[in-house]
């Protein structure tokens, strides 16, 4: 039978938001959808008709390869899904790669849009500059969906449940504890000014310059991924998917792209302006204020003016 | 301990404006600088600091064009032993066609190894998938997002994962296995002109993609290429760099957080 197979994302007792958007594409196709699930306390709500609780532990279940043993069960029982979908996470991104290995499956990640027209997926090249149209064959198809692609398309269903054991946990890969992230001088969530400076400042000796120009604004300095990466800043500055969620007043941010992972984790800002040299840049989509510039030449008159 | 190690070469478009050809068929990159996947190049540095420790070698392999040869000679010049390129003219996009090339070219040519490791994923195409299709395939444990290598024991590694948040996992994984590394786990040694002019001495060897292709069942295919779709944007704040600024501090004003 035709159906759309979802692999719900939870973590630490908690269902994560994003499967939202794997249950609006299930539901943009007009699939009958099943949403596999562990064993646990999940507030999952109606987003399938079919919920099925997989009973093993939250670790086990996030293990692409003991997933790929509960998805032979799947399919052994069911029959082969048309779609199997994972959020685009670090369990998504890590399961829908090894899932497609696994099965022979073809794989689209990252996600952003379906044309139903053409029957193609939409994905991002070049972060988010091109997308690229993608036809998948020969087989269900397994996608990883960008974080709030498809929400929009999620609908009330029925959410019969349904419960099925687990194959026994591998031992070539097994969970062994978190490691929770170091202690902050400054909380940048708190804060309701931020000047986030990404790649785009070059190098390290242009940190101080920037940090000035935060003092002298009386804002939080953050940055994007690639300077956390580098040292340039602590990693509990760092804004996004991997980094923080922020919400401040302003968020201004200085030499940053825009990749979907950091947009997540600013988006929701009251205001953002954005300084870039690239006219093409994607974050000029999601700011409110744009200004094409070389960010140094901004930085260094905002402090003529301010003083 | 044996690593090899996927490198691949990339179009640098962070500044770029980027044109669609041929009504969708191609992107053009004809004027586009490339260098190496930047999540590739933290994964040479782990696996060169791992065999610096345990010893064994590193081999960086490379599929693409003859100008790939750049990023083999870049991995050697931070101190992998060999550097191996799958020859092709032809991009494969499909991410499925590449970890099976690899799967085959392996196998084929009997390449030993304890671990792979691939970058988390390709700056352009941002697939995140040859890895774990690869280990999939050859039927080994797999981990992506590697944010840190704990242990190197002789039959299992002790890593960490990144997830969201801030958030990491450890995890015990058996050695083989395949790893896909995260950026920042390391600081990338520099490389200098003169680093690389030396291990351009270092032979490289030159494989046939044509001679490991296996022949497609499933698979994805692009029919078309296109911009991203215009969602509104923002206000340009425009006019010479004084009014800009000017008009910028009015706003920080309005919204109240700076007076
Ligand atoms: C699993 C995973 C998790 C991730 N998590 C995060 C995360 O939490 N946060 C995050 O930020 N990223 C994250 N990333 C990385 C993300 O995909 C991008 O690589 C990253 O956000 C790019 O950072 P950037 O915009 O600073 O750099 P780039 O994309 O390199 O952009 C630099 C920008 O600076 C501009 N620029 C350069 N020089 C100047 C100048 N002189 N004047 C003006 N403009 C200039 C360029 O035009 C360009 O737009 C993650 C990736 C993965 C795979
Ligand atoms: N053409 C290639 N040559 C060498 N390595 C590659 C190639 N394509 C992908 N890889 C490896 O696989 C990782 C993930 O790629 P992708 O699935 O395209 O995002 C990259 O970081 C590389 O390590």
């Amino acid at each position: 039978m035709s159906y759309a197979l979802i692999i719900a994302e939870v973590r630490r007792g908690v269902f994560e938001e994003r499967n939202l958007d794997s249950a609006g594409i299930a539901a943009l196709l007009g699939k009958e959808a099943v949403m596999l699930i562990p064993d646990g306390a999940y507030e999952a709500g109606n987003i399938a008709e079919t919920v099925v609780k997989v009973k093993v532990a939250e670790e086990v279940f996030l293990n692409p390869l003991n997933l790929k043993n509960i998805l032979g069960q799947v399919f052994a029982a069911r029959g082969n899904p048309d779609l199997i979908v994972f959020t685009h996470s670090s369990f998504g991104m890590e399961s829908a790669a090894y899932t497609a290995g696994a099965f022979g499956f073809p794989v689209v990640t990252d996600v952003s849009g379906y044309d139903k027209e053409k029957g193609v997926f939409l994905k991002s090249y070049y972060s988010d500059k091109i997308f690229g149209e993608f036809k998948a064959s020969g087989g269900p198809v397994v996608i990883s969906v960008r974080s709030g692609s498809f929400k929009e398309f999620a609908v009330d269903k029925a959410a019969k449940a349904e419960e099925m054991e687990g194959a026994a946990p591998v031992e070539t890969r097994t969970f062994v504890e978190y490691v929770e992230e170091e202690k902050a001088d400054v909380d940048i969530t708190k804060a309701d000014f931020l000047l986030s400076v990404g790649r785009g400042i070059g190098s390290k000796e242009e940190i101080p310059a920037y940090e000035d120009l935060a003092g002298r604004l009386k804002a939080v300095l953050s940055g994007s991924r690639p300077v956390i990466d580098k040292m340039w800043l602590p990693k509990p500055r760092q804004v996004g998917t991997s980094g923080k969620t922020v919400r401040p007043k302003v968020y201004l941010a200085m030499g940053i792209s825009g990749a979907f992972q950091h947009i997540a984790g600013m988006k929701d800002s009251e205001c953002i302006i954005a300084v870039n040299k690239d006219t093409e840049a994607p974050i000029f989509q999601y700011a409110h204020f744009g200004i094409i510039a070389d960010i140094h030449k901004v930085r260094d008159k905002l402090k003529e003016i301010v003083g | 301990m044996n690593i090899l190690v996927f490198a691949k070469r990339v179009a640098a478009t962070q500044e770029e404006e980027l044109r669609i050809r041929d009504e969708g068929a191609a992107v053009d990159l004809s004027k586009v600088p490339f260098k190496i996947n930047d999540w590739d190049n933290y994964s040479v540095e782990e696996a060169v600091r791992i065999v610096e420790k345990t010893g064994g070698t590193v081999t960086a392999i490379s599929i693409g064009d003859a100008e790939s040869d750049e990023v083999l000679r870049r991995a050697i010049a931070m101190g992998a032993r060999d550097g191996f390129l799958v020859s092709s003219g032809e991009i494969f996009h499909d991410p499925g066609v590449r970890s099976r090339l690899i799967q085959n070219f392996i196998r084929k040519e009997n390449i030993p190894f304890d671990v792979i490791f691939t970058g988390v994923q390709s700056e352009d195409d941002q697939f995140g998938c040859v890895g774990g299709i690869l280990g999939a395939c050859l039927g080994l444990p797999y981990s992506s997002m590697v944010i840190g290598i704990d242990a190197v024991e002789k039959d299992h590694m002790i890593i960490r994962r990144e997830l969201e948040g801030g958030l990491q996992e450890r995890v015990k994984i058996a050695v083989p296995c395949v790893l896909s590394i995260q950026s920042g786990i390391n600081e990338p040694r520099y490389v200098s002109i003169m680093g690389i002019r030396k291990a351009s001495k270092v032979e490289r060897k030159v494989f046939q993609a044509a001679d490991y292709a296996a022949p497609a069942s499933a698979g994805i295919e692009v029919v078309r290429w296109t911009y991203p779709e215009k969602k509104g944007g923002a206000t340009m704040l425009t006019g010479e760099l004084d009014t800009v600024c000017g008009q910028l501090l009015g706003i920080l004003k309005e919204k109240g957080v700076f007076q």
